[in-house]
């Protein structure tokens, strides 16, 4: 589900379009330093993410990773120092993402969103095509699947389920 | 909670921006639960087209260009507008105009920080900006040392002086009560 967007992302790159870059992961980056701090500090350390990632990025750093797992790393990486009541306004600390380094993107790597939907039958990821990715009404998804707004309703349900399963076995 | 959930990862399927704190809020007892299920499925999912605007924003970040100018530039608007649009719409009184601009070039150089402007001030904005309130309270300016040395600035109305652009001060700037309610408000 990620080649797509990891195609463009790797022509951006290639062409140093930074601007591009940092637009594309703006609203996710802030979303989950929102979510993570619960509180207004969020855009700060939002802020200092993309402060971050230019910083890598005017500095020429490659990586072999899709650079949405770079984005997400340097979000954990920051979240992690802002925790820990350190500064995140300075630079990344030189070997950053070497967290773990048998394979420090793994985890990341892995985890897309037919990952998260797993064991769900091709019907329930159907509606959640239509309602996570494309933001349809339940009353538009039934009318464009030819369901009743009952079984879209389940279908969401089972979904929530399996999400909450994912999230309990950590 | 699911509820939750659902109507959050829906609006952001749309485009939009939630603000996911307001959820987080509402989910009471569950909100741990809401927080790391909204994480994972950030993580999962694939990252949206930006809008062009937004492009256009971080092209002007990056050179060093505060956003705030940059939008308010864009609406081929002068920063003394802004000031005379604030006064009219909060019916301040004309002597206090010298303290409002005092407010809008700290928020506009990054000196005030944009998450503690009062709801109906940003609303305001946003709507004079022709913008959204998410994307003014989530730029900020690049800091300094941070931007190139010779930055570019697209319009002579962005070209107004940027102040300190480095990272967010909370520090009081002015006294009055009035004014200071609308930039600084209380958390």
């Amino acid at each position: 589900m990620h080649d797509a967007r990891d195609a463009e992302d790797a022509l951006l790159l290639e062409h140093g379009d930074h601007g591009a870059l940092i637009a594309a992961y703006h609203d996710v980056v802030v979303q989950r330093c929102l979510v993570a701090t619960r509180g207004d500090s969020g855009y700060d350390v939002a802020q200092n993410v993309f402060v971050r990632l230019l910083q890598e990025l005017e500095r020429g750093k490659t990586y072999a990773a899709p650079y949405r797992v770079v984005v997400h790393k340097v979000v954990d990486w920051t979240l992690k120092e802002h925790f820990a009541g350190g500064s995140t306004e300075l630079p990344l600390a030189e070997g950053w993402d070497a967290a773990d380094p048998a394979d420090p993107y793994a985890e990341i790597d892995a985890g897309d969103l037919d990952t998260l939907w797993a064991g769900l039958p091709d019907g329930d990821r159907d509606v959640l095509d239509l309602r996570y990715v494309r933001g349809l009404e339940i009353e538009q998804i039934a009318g464009r699947l030819g369901k009743k707004r009952n079984a879209v309703d389940q279908a969401l349900h089972r979904a929530h389920t399996r999400l909450r399963a994912v999230i309990a076995g950590g | 909670m699911a509820q939750l959930f659902d109507e959050w990862a829906a609006a952001l399927a749309r485009g939009e921006q939630p603000d996911p704190l307001d959820f987080i809020r509402r989910a009471g007892a569950g909100a741990d639960e809401l927080a790391r299920l909204m994480d994972r499925f950030l993580r999962a999912r694939p990252r949206a087209e930006p809008d062009p605007e937004l492009v256009d924003l971080a092209r002007g970040w990056i050179a060093g260009t505060a956003p705030l100018a940059q939008l308010r530039a864009r609406q081929r608007l002068r920063q003394d507008d802004v000031v005379d649009l604030v006064l009219d719409e909060f019916d301040l009184a004309p002597a206090k105009r010298a303290t409002v601009k005092r407010h809008y070039q700290r928020l506009e150089s990054g000196q005030l920080d944009p998450a503690r402007l009062s709801r109906p001030l940003v609303g305001f904005l946003a709507r004079a900006l022709k913008t959204s309130v998410p994307t003014i309270v989530s730029w900020r300016p690049r800091p300094l040392e941070a931007a190139p040395a010779y930055r570019a600035v697209p319009t002579a109305a962005a070209a107004e002086p940027l102040l300190h652009a480095a990272s967010v001060t909370r520090e009081p700037v002015d006294d009055d009560d009035e004014v200071r309610a609308l930039f600084i408000a209380t958390l």
